[in-house]
């Protein structure tokens, strides 16, 4: 899904030149939106976000810097991501495992799947009141049901024939789940941790806009509200920085434990 | 073929009894009916829902006709932009150097994020909804024609130049249908972004639309509304991602890959 | 008549008793396997040659475990057979290594699920991946190996978990012919030097002169035992002798025949 990276040969040279021709094409287009147009009323100028954003790092914006608004949100993805890819892969494992557990969980499960994390909001504060325990149901929910088909999926797939294999060679039934079961499901499980990890992303903005007074959701939407429009860029620049930094761990840690897969590679 | 029967029926059972325990709980106090109301009472109010604007100012078919509009328009701008600019990146190498920095600077933030900007820009009327959506199926629409084009096969291209295709020729005969699956692919994936970052877009400031009846529901403390609300969104969203892969199967002959 | 043959003797180590297996499926009942009776000798190296694509796999996973019989018996040893018994090893069509698991991670399974200790399995892993050919791939994972290889772990892992009775079900029907030739050299050395008693099941029949003491020949579907040549070529073989070329021709003139008719 995600491109591949380009290569550093000859071309490399005239990437750059052209990439960097976009990028001063781009931030030329801002600059005389804001100079000439109606635009610049409410945008700030390139210069002035910039400087913003580095301000930010010594100015607190509402009660915090800009790094503590993110490691607030970070710490909220990471634990409501955590709690979701557990139960995820259990319930799946589950699932896809027991025909008889697959039959009982799947119908039930088949009401929750469709709905966005995001929608739980209103749900989640009426049970739960606004706090960080909200904050985390509403991760939860962004990425469990992604969790739960990948890993399903994974174990469905299940080569009976390698079952056999282990069977012959004297494995056990407790022996199965562990070394043939688990295994074998780890690609899928990784694929839906990278889904799970941009929706998860994704439902704490949300639910911080919505429910927090602090966090790069909040920030993002405090410059709305107060009219700054440049915090609102920087928040968006740190989430898709962060955001991106986040997957791109979790793709070298999927290449290290899956060197055996082919996909990773 | 006996199993399968039997595995039906446990299902059948097990979601009965789900509906059951749910009204059994909810009708005997255990759990309290202002935190989980009784599904019979959810039916009621859906019905009620269907004729009455209390307490959103809209009837159910109003918000779902709201929705359904803000998230395909910006769903199909997303494809009709994102398709073809990932085809260009990929066949064109100029056009991919230059557009590739932009767009990867864009492609990590989540579309939600997006939202207050739109806001300050557009309102919180329909437009900040559907350049909200348009981002969101825009980033993955382009993303996947562009990895469907690059994944062509050389063989393929190989045998169309061989019978003497022009450039343009192999690219509309041989690489794009070959990265039709992709494409499609794509079009799920971004479909689902269009629903979700809709459904925050509408909870974050909106006047119409399924999202903003829930959130008004809370406020008033209605959560009979707010369940009907969250299902209703849960069903279109189902509906809508099962006529698309209706449609893939239809129209992307040979399997996917 | 076979029983009789065998009563004075030794116990074989396999013996198939009016073995028969019918698969029931939605379109009615197909009979697989029909009434074999067979004994096989302690070390010997019997194929089962048959062109068909009916009942020789079944065969095998039958003596291995992985399928049941309603009618007929199989005995080990003189022990009636229960499930999966330690002593028989299988070598499959696909190579079905685990492709999680390294060179070493495959050949180590076996010792390691009956819970042999890890300096001990190690050693025991290692001598039969020198012995198939593989030294200095012990960390590779089957994705990096090719076709050949894979089936080299494939025999070591079989080998490594010590069973008296190997079966081999077409190793090398997805090889290529000179991939084929090595190996089927190799397997041939392999068992001079570890005598175990081997089950090969292929539709070559030069790969079954090359490699057997005795040949079964199957008849099509349902599978049942139509003839058997005891072949006391000296080995390894020479694929040009007169002998050999008089084999091949007496056996592929017995398979043409009977698939045209």
């Amino acid at each position: 899904m995600t491109m591949p990276k380009l290569s550093m040969t000859k071309d490399s040279r005239e990437t750059l030149l052209y990439g960097i021709l976009g990028i001063i094409a781009f931030l030329f287009v801002w600059q005389l939106a804001c100079m000439y147009t109606n635009f610049g009323k409410i945008f700030p100028t390139p210069l002035v976000s910039i400087r913003a954003f580095f301000l930010a790092f010594v100015q607190p914006i509402g009660r915090y810097t800009l790094l503590s608004h993110i490691a607030i949100s970070l710490r909220r993805v990471l634990v409501g991501y955590a709690l979701s890819s557990v139960a995820g892969v259990i319930i799946g494992l589950l699932m896809g495992y027991s025909k008889m557990a697959y039959a009982i969980i799947y119908p039930i499960f088949c009401i929750i799947r469709p709905i966005p994390g995001i929608a739980w909001i209103p749900l989640a504060i009426l049970w739960i009141g606004i706090g960080e325990s909200t904050i985390y149901f509403i991760i939860f929910m962004g990425g469990f049901s992604q969790m739960v088909m990948n890993t399903m999926d994974g174990a469905q797939n299940l080569d009976t024939e390698l079952v056999g294999v282990a069977k012959v060679l004297g494995a056990q039934e407790n022996q199965i789940f562990s070394k043939i079961v688990l295994p074998s499901t780890i690609p899928y499980i990784f694929t839906g941790l990278q889904t799970s990890l941009s929706t998860s992303w994704m439902a704490v903005l949300a639910a911080e806009m919505i429910t927090a007074r602090e966090g790069a959701g909040w920030l993002i939407l405090a410059g709305m509200q107060t009219g700054r429009i440049e915090n609102n860029v920087i928040g968006m620049i740190s989430i898709g920085a962060v955001g991106l930094v986040l997957a791109s761990l979790l793709r070298n840690l999927e290449r290290r434990l899956c060197r055996w897969s082919v996909r990773s590679r | 073929m006996k199993a399968r029967t039997k595995y039906t029926l446990i299902s059948i059972i097990s979601l009965i009894l789900f509906i059951l325990l749910w009204e059994f709980l909810s009708q005997t106090g255990i759990v309290s009916a202002r935190k989980l109301p009784a599904p019979s009472k959810l039916f009621d109010t859906f019905i009620y829902k269907l004729s009455n604007k209390n307490p959103d100012g809209g009837t159910l078919g109003e918000h779902i006709a709201t929705s359904m509009k803000e998230a395909l328009l910006g769903f199909f701008f997303g494809i009709a932009i994102g398709v073809p600019l990932g085809i260009c990146m990929a066949w064109f190498k100029k056009f991919d150097m230059f557009f590739r920095p932009l767009f990867d600077l864009i492609k990590p933030i989540p579309p939600v994020g997006w939202v207050p900007i739109m806001i300050t820009f557009f309102g919180i009327g329909i437009m900040s909804k559907v350049s909200v959506i348009f981002i969101a199926s825009f980033i993955p629409a382009t993303i996947n024609a562009y990895s469907g084009i690059k994944q062509t096969k050389d063989v393929h291209m190989w045998v169309a130049q061989t019978f003497g295709a022009k450039n343009r020729q192999v690219l509309f005969t041989v690489a794009i249908p070959s990265a039709a699956p992709m494409i499609f692919t794509g079009a799920r994936v971004a479909l689902n972004g269009s629903w979700v970052s809709l459904v925050a877009a509408e909870l974050i400031a909106s006047i119409k639309g399924l999202g903003y009846m829930i959130q008004t529901a809370r406020l008033v403390g209605r959560i009979d509304v707010v369940f009907v609300g969250v299902l209703v969104i849960g069903v279109f969203g189902a509906i809508m991602m099962s006529t698309l892969s209706y449609l893939e199967k239809k129209f992307v002959k040979g399997g996917r890959r | 008549m076979v029983r009789e043959k065998s009563i004075n003797q030794e116990t074989p180590m396999v013996r198939l008793e009016n073995l028969s297996k019918t698969f029931h499926v939605d379109e009615g009942d197909v009979r697989v396997l029909d009434s074999i009776n067979l004994d096989i000798k302690k070390n010997e190296f019997l194929v089962l040659f048959g062109a068909g694509q009916c009942g020789k796999t079944t065969l095998l996973k039958m003596i291995a475990g992985l399928e049941s019989s309603k009618s007929g018996s199989i005995s080990i040893e003189g022990k009636p057979l229960k499930g999966f018994d330690p002593k028989v090893g299988m070598v499959y069509q696909t190579t079905a290594l685990f492709p999680w698991l390294t060179v070493m991670g495959n050949v180590e399974f076996g010792p390691k699920v009956r819970g042999v200790s890890k300096a001990e399995r190690r050693k025991k892993a290692q001598y039969y991946i020198d012995l198939v050919g593989l030294n200095g791939f012990e960390n590779h994972f089957p994705s990096m190996l090719s076709g050949g290889m894979c089936q080299r772990v494939g025999i070591a892992r079989a080998y490594c978990n010590d069973p008296q009775i190997i079966l081999m079900d077409e190793p090398f029907g997805h090889l290529d012919a000179q991939t084929r030739y090595m190996m089927e050299e190799e397997v041939e050395k392999i068992w001079a030097k570890e005598k175990r008693t081997v089950i090969f099941v292929t539709n070559n029949i030069e790969e079954a002169l090359y490699l057997a003491d005795r040949i079964i020949i199957l008849s099509e579907c349902p599978a049942s035992i139509q003839k058997e040549y005891t072949i006391d070529l000296q080995r390894p073989r020479n694929m040009v002798s007169s002998e050999f070329l008089r084999l091949r021709e007496e056996i592929s003139t017995l398979v043409e025949l009977r698939e045209g008719v």
